[in-house]
């Protein structure tokens, strides 16, 4: 059938295209993390996938940011090596703010590279409680080279692992499809009387609990990595945990019927009580808590800075092919249940 | 059974390839934190690959079963 | 006859019944009390935290063991009178206004024991009664429509545990969200918005439950 070859399809897609597409440069970090007020010094800039011999070292421009409008230059920028580059900074003696310190960005523009940024990267201690504007000004960051290519964003601390993107989030996307034609089925059952929609469901059912978890494990082995622990109470991993138990409940309950057809009433019914009882818990629950996953305000959806259109252009046909092949699986699951019957009615 | 066997003997020579260069990195880093993290999305793939595999196991043996099912109900209706 | 004659007649069975099998509700009373001495020699000092989650863990089993009777208490025989004489959403819901109240006397009651043997840290009573009051309507409804499903199988004790409770974790949360806020343990003015999706949550089972009450029924 076509689709499931479209399915391996955009699973081998999401995985070439996931895996080999380089990311942006970034700046792992910067040393010293700390500067004083009024110091002379040299910063040491560390950068993950750059190539700062590209470019001349007066063409790498590098800057401490304060805000939108107070920044200080780096001066005699040297370049070490494709992954390390220098500069000096005279560092003013007073603050923008009020204030005894403050968390600077620090900013580089390579003309082949382009532009990368490490937030909060140095912490910037005064002497004094001096508020001046002097030595922060007249350091506009423009003229940036901004450079379109074919690569993911560079993230700090996730790094790498931002490619789970195609491989962990579709597993979610995947179990709601799964479970959407489950209660479908569980629907059609209810009006038709037909066990043939009742095995569609269960194969539905099956189907979106590999996936709910897969994508539970999978999130917990990136959480062990990203976050510094596999299971840190979030409150998404805790709601697709009672999502699993809801449906491992649909399978406990099915099996305590002796008449297939009761149980299969009965269970429909469930599986639909529990689809609705899913809403509140993946919609609305989310949002009275904090949460480490991405989006606003604990929102399912991610919002613009998680996913740039070069990740778009994997993310959505990875969801597509993995919500096919879980139809592929299902499909299985119900031939299976359908050959059972017409064995077992022989006897 | 050859089959499950031969599946066995996949599953383990996965692990092996996963394991060794873990045992040889713990010499000095981390292994999985080591290139920016990039085996950690392997790890992933690994993880949905296998969770994938075993559902097919367990269907395989599920249909294994009712091969065998149907075989003993050709034999019998001759007689 | 009439739908609200037939429900206020449902409902006073419910309660004739009830006051005639004195045994089944005094023995949820006795477990209440029985619970909240327990909180009470395991723990003499509690605090206002542990008061919170103990006070809905006491009125969450309570609830259950309340509710699961309510249809297996019901003879085979006298389902099927009743399914021959009454409309099945009409059934449902004088049970699930009796269960409400049930529940509502029942957890009143939890709280006056507990804070009579654990102190009453509540701060904001207005708000407090209002939880109680959503609280014991969803788990009323919540409860009512599992315990229907479980009265079918074999075991059915058990399996209104495993079914109700992920069914029941979002309206628990807000719950214990909502009365942490009438405890002062949490400082939230936009608890409106949560006393909302409580309601919400409510609709979403009730209606449900009006839907798919006659398939359960039907035997």
């Amino acid at each position: 059938m076509w689709w499931k070859t479209l399915s391996v399809a955009l699973i081998i897609y999401a995985i070439t295209a996931g895996m080999l597409v380089p990311l942006k440069p970034g700046i792992t970090y910067v040393s010293p993390g700390v500067v004083k007020s009024g110091q002379d010094i040299t910063l040491r800039v560390f950068g993950y996938n750059s190539f700062y011999t590209k470019a001349r070292a007066d063409e790498i421009r590098i800057w401490l940011q304060f805000d939108e409008s107070n920044a200080v230059l780096g001066q005699k920028t040297a370049i070490l090596n494709d992954t390390t580059v220098e500069a000096s900074f005279q560092m003013p003696s007073g603050m923008p703010e009020k204030g005894t310190f403050a968390m600077l960005n620090v900013i580089v523009d390579h003309p082949v590279d382009g532009v990368s940024l490490l937030p909060s990267a140095v912490e910037f201690r005064l002497d004094t409680t001096a508020t001046s504007k002097a030595g922060w000004q007249d350091n506009p960051i423009e003229q940036l080279h901004i450079v379109k290519d074919l690569s993911y964003p560079y993230r700090n601390v996730i790094y790498e692992s931002i490619r789970n993107t195609y491989y962990h989030v579709p597993m979610w996307f995947a179990l709601m499809f799964m479970f959407l034609g489950s209660v479908i089925y569980s629907i059609r059952y209810l009006k038709s009387q037909h066990l043939d929609d009742d095995k569609k469901a269960v194969a539905f059912t099956e189907a979106g609990l590999l996936f709910g978890l897969l994508g539970l494990v999978t999130g917990m082995l990136w959480a062990h990595y990203a976050w510094g622990s596999a299971w840190s109470n979030d409150i998404k991993q805790l709601m697709t945990a009672v999502a699993l138990l809801v449906y491992l409940a649909y399978f406990i309950l099915r099996s305590s019927f002796d008449e297939p057809e009761k149980g299969a009433r009965l269970s429909a019914v469930y599986n639909i009580f529990a689809f609705a009882s899913l809403v509140p818990l993946l919609y609305i629950v989310p949002r009275m808590f904090a949460s480490l996953h991405p989006g606003a305000e604990g929102s399912p959806a991610f919002g613009s800075q998680d996913l740039d259109n070069t990740m778009r252009m994997v993310f959505y046909p990875s969801i597509i092919g993995f919500s096919l092949l879980g139809l592929w699986l299902a499909q299985l699951r119900y031939r299976y249940a359908k050959i059972q019957d017409v064995l077992y009615d022989i006897d | 059974m050859k089959f499950f066997q031969s599946i066995r003997f996949i599953i383990l020579v996965l692990f092996l390839s996963i394991h060794l260069p873990i045992v040889q990195a713990q010499g000095n880093r981390d292994f999985m934190r080591e290139t920016g993290k990039i085996y950690v999305v392997v790890g992933v793939i690994l993880l949905i690959f296998l969770g994938i595999v075993l559902y097919l196991v367990r269907l395989d043996r599920k249909l294994t079963k009712l091969e065998s099912q149907l075989n003993e109900e050709k034999n019998e209706q001759p007689h | 006859m009439q739908a609200l004659p037939l429900f206020f007649t449902l409902l006073r069975k419910e309660f004739v019944i009830e006051f005639r099998q004195r045994y089944a509700i005094s023995g949820i009373f006795l477990y209440v009390f029985s619970m909240v001495f327990v909180v009470y020699t395991a723990s003499i000092k509690v605090q206002p935290q542990v008061w919170n989650i103990l006070f809905w863990l006491i009125v969450l089993f309570a609830s259950i063991n309340a509710v699961v009777k309510s249809f297996v208490q019901e003879s085979g025989a006298r389902q099927l009178y009743y399914y021959q004489l009454v409309d099945p959403v009409i059934l449902v819901l004088a049970k699930i206004v009796y269960n409400t109240i049930l529940l509502l006397v029942l957890s009143l009651l939890a709280f006056g024991a507990y804070s009579v043997v654990a102190g009453n840290p509540v701060k904001d009573m207005k708000l407090f009664a209002i939880v109680v009051l959503l609280g014991s309507l969803g788990f009323g409804i919540a409860f009512t429509f599992i315990a229907s499903i479980a009265a079918k199988a074999n075991n059915s004790a058990t399996l209104m545990a495993i079914l109700s409770f992920p069914v029941i974790i979002p309206i628990i949360l807000t719950l214990l969200r909502l009365s942490a806020i009438s405890l002062r343990l949490i400082q939230d003015t936009s608890y409106k918005r949560d006393i909302i999706n409580l309601l919400a949550i409510d609709t979403i089972l009730i209606a449900l439950t009006f839907i798919l009450f006659p398939f359960i029924w039907r035997d």
